[in-house]
Parts: structure tokens; C-alpha cells; sequence
């Protein structure tokens, strides 16, 4: 029904990306607008925005890592070619928003140190996760690890995003829009791959749940802890005149009138829901059993 | 230039052809495909979206497959955006795609 190597083709990549929803972008904006200058203005949602950029390139350059690094242990040159695409799709996310760090106001000499300053260490710890099955080549783990937890993770928080800036922020929904589609073609390769590769397995798929796990734990700890650093920027933000309130817009799951009158638990609460049950979903499809992991603090 | 066969390859009948609408498609202005297959797919706009009898949700990437004619249980369609083989079954009333792994 299907043939792998027709799939996966650099001409594919191509037609769909740089020649499809890419063209005319510059740093993957379309809209030649600024960021906003209520974020520039109030010390509050500058930081925050600056905090969940930070964020979104610990994520990038964690995939860009991963996806590179596993080029090599790849049997087949489809699958070479596959990830040799993710890795230049990875590598223009981390451009595209460290070059939003920059139109916040971040200074290129303190771009390192901005993101060392802000990064969730629980981020860092499932980057160190992925990195070692990566480094032990152990290929199959690595691939539920990226396409199916970290990109299912992005796919939801992009969403999110989305639907959140739709009208508040054009430019950076804008970015956000590309990214998104980049992300379909991720998600879609891990489900293709593994397809029921891991659940024949036995062994690996005891060990791949516990992996999941314990990502799981970190990806929810992290989001715990962004809202509670978002908690002044999301009330700042409700309380703003109307004008610069999102009208009707919808991305997914999330549609933004009913984001607005929320607090912050109920979000967080929300998307930690959503994530949940698209990882449930992911993992299902493929053979494997969500597990539960112990409630962040 | 749109090449027949290279549409129709993405679709296939799981049975009868027979007593089926057909839809003119018109492009709603999705870009993640190449220009040729773009009013085959629609984005999907959330939980009020409501589908037509030529359409599925593709469950992987959460993009709208728009078929020429009704699509049936038993119907196979691939999604150009995550490059999935799905096949439309039915949840109760709901049609809805699943991925059929190669």
C-alpha cells in the first residue's frame, strides 16, 4: 500500500516546506510585524514571554540533538533521509526563536547565559533522558522519546499557542504556524516507524514505558512550574482592555474566548489533561500503555 | 500539473463505488502540501468542526482529508501532511480514521 522510500524524499520535504508554507517567510514570520508593544512594555509579559521562548529552544535544541545524533544509527537510508530533514527542521526552530529572544530586547552577547538564567531544569533532565538513549544508540527508544513524546508535548503547546496569539500576537503565531507544520511530519514518521514494532517486543516495551514515565514525570513538572511563573503574566493579560483581547479563534482543542476568563490552574490543569491523553493516544496506536507517573510537586 | 493518478493513488474504495455524493473541491487555503493536492486537506478549527461525509480527522496530525466522492468504512486514505495510510471506520454515528501501519 505504501512504500517507505516514496514517503520520506528530500523532493516531498521540499515541496511541502521550503516551497510550500516557508516561502516569503523571513525567520519564519510572514507578517513583517513587531512583537507587540504591550509585551515590550510591561516588565511583567516581557519576561514571560522571554521565559516561555527559553523554554521552546531547551525543547529545539534538544530535538535537533537527537535528531542528528541519531542519523547514524539509522539501518535504512529512508530513515537516514527522514531525519536528516527533522534535523534541518529542528535546527530552523531553535533559529527562528532564538531570533525572537533577540526582537524581545535579549542582546546576542547574553543569549547563552538568558537561557541558561530561565530554562526548567526539569527540561534539561528529560533532554539528558533522550541524550543517553542517543548515546547508546539505542534507536527505537530515542524515537518514542522525540517524535512521540517530545514533538506529541510540542504539538500540544504549539497549539496552545497558537490559538492564544492568534490575534495578540500575530507574528509570533505566525512563527508558531510553521513550526506546527513541521511538527505533523514528525509526529507522523514516529507513529509510521514504530508502528507495532515496539509492542512485539517485549522486553523493549517494558523498558520503553519506564522511559515514558519517567519523561512524563519531567514534562508535567516542568509545565507545573512554568505556571506558576506565568501565573502575573496570564492576570495581566485578563485584565487588559478589550482591544487587545483575542476575539474568536480556534486551533485544535483550544479556542481562545474560553481561555481568557481562566485561571491559572484551570489551564495548566487543561493542558496537562490534553497532553495526557494525546500521549495516551500516541502511545496506544504504537503498541505501548501509558504509565502514570508519581504527581509533580 | 495535477496528475490524475497520482491523486487517485490516495485513495482508495473499500467497496462499492455506487450511490456515492460527489464533492467539488475548492482550495480552503491549507499550504502544508504541495500547491496540487492542497484542496484535499482543510485544517481543523477544534471540537465545533463539523465534518462532512467526504471528510475524515486524521488522528495522527490533526489535519481534515477531503475526498471527490462520500468516503465509507472500509475506505482507505493517506494523509499527505504526516504521510499515514488511515482507514475510515465507524464510532457509532461518527466517521472516523484510524492508521493502518505498513
Amino acid at each position: 500500500m505504501g512504500n517507505m522510500r516514496e514517503k520520506y524524499t528530500i523532493q516531498r520535504w521540499l515541496e511541502s516546506a521550503p516551497q510550500g508554507y516557508l516561502l516569503d517567510t523571513v525567520y519564519g514570520d510572514t507578517t513583517e510585524q513587531m512583537e507587540p508593544e504591550f509585551i515590550l512594555n510591561n516588565d511583567v509579559l516581557l519576561e514571560n514571554e522571554i521565559r516561555t521562548t527559553v523554554q521552546i529552544i531547551g525543547g529545539e535544541r534538544c530535538a535537533l540533538a537527537v535528531s542528528a545524533g541519531l542519523v547514524n544509527y539509522a539501518k535504512d537510508y529512508t530513515t537516514k533521509t527522514f531525519l536528516a530533514t527533522q534535523t534541518l527542521d529542528e535546527a530552523r526552530h531553535v533559529e527562528v526563536f532564538t531570533q525572537r529572544l533577540i526582537a524581545l530586547g535579549v542582546k546576542n552577547e547574553d543569549l547563552e547565559q538568558t537561557i541558561s538564567n530561565y530554562i526548567n531544569p526539569n527540561l534539561v533532565k528529560f533532554t539528558d533522558i533522550l541524550m543517553e538513549k542517543v548515546d547508546k544508540g539505542d534507536f527505537v527508544a530515542a524515537i518514542v522519546g522525540q517524535n512521540i513524546m517530545l514533538e506529541g508535548m510540542a504539538f500540544s503547546v504549539f497549539e496552545l499557542l497558537k490559538a492564544v496569539n492568534s490575534r495578540m500576537n500575530v507574528r509570533f503565531a505566525s512563527i508558531i504556524s510553521g513550526v506546527l507544520a513541521d511538527e505533523r511530519r514528525h509526529v507522523g514518521f514516529g507513529e509510521n516507524y514504530l508502528g507495532d514494532l515496539v509492542s512485539d517486543d517485549t522486553k523493549n516495551k517494558s523498558r520503553i514505558e519506564s522511559m515514558q514515565e519517567e519523561m512524563s514525570y519531567h514534562i508535567l513538572s516542568s509545565f507545573a512550574t512554568s505556571f506558576k511563573h506565568a501565573a502575573g503574566a496570564i492576570k495581566v493579560k485578563q485584565e487588559m482592555p478589550k482591544s487587545n483581547k483575542t476575539p474568536i479563534s480556534a486551533v485544535g482543542e483550544w479556542t481562545s474566548p474560553g481561555l481568557k476568563d481562566m485561571s491559572v490552574s484551570d489551564i495548566e490543569m487543561i493542558l496537562g489533561g490534553t497532553l495526557i491523553k494525546a500521549f495516551k493516544e500516541r502511545l496506544e496506536r504504537i503498541g505501548l500503555d501509558y504509565k502514570t507517573p508519581k504527581t509533580p510537586v | 500539473m495535477l496528475n490524475t493518478n497520482e491523486v487517485s493513488k490516495y485513495f482508495i474504495c473499500g467497496g462499492s463505488t455506487d450511490n456515492r455524493n460527489r464533492f467539488t473541491l475548492v482550495d480552503t487555503g491549507f499550504n502544508e502540501v504541495p500547491l496540487v493536492y492542497r484542496k484535499y486537506y482543510r485544517a481543523y478549527v477544534g471540537n465545533g468542526d463539523i465534518l462532512s461525509e467526504n471528510e475524515v480527522l486524521c488522528p495522527v496530525c490533526r489535519v481534515i482529508i477531503r475526498s471527490e466522492s462520500t468516503l465509507y468504512p472500509g475506505d482507505k486514505v493517506f494523509c499527505l501532511v504526516c504521510s499515514s495510510w488511515l482507514q475510515v471506520v465507524m464510532d457509532g454515528e461518527r466517521r472516523i480514521a484510524i492508521p493502518v501501519f505498513d
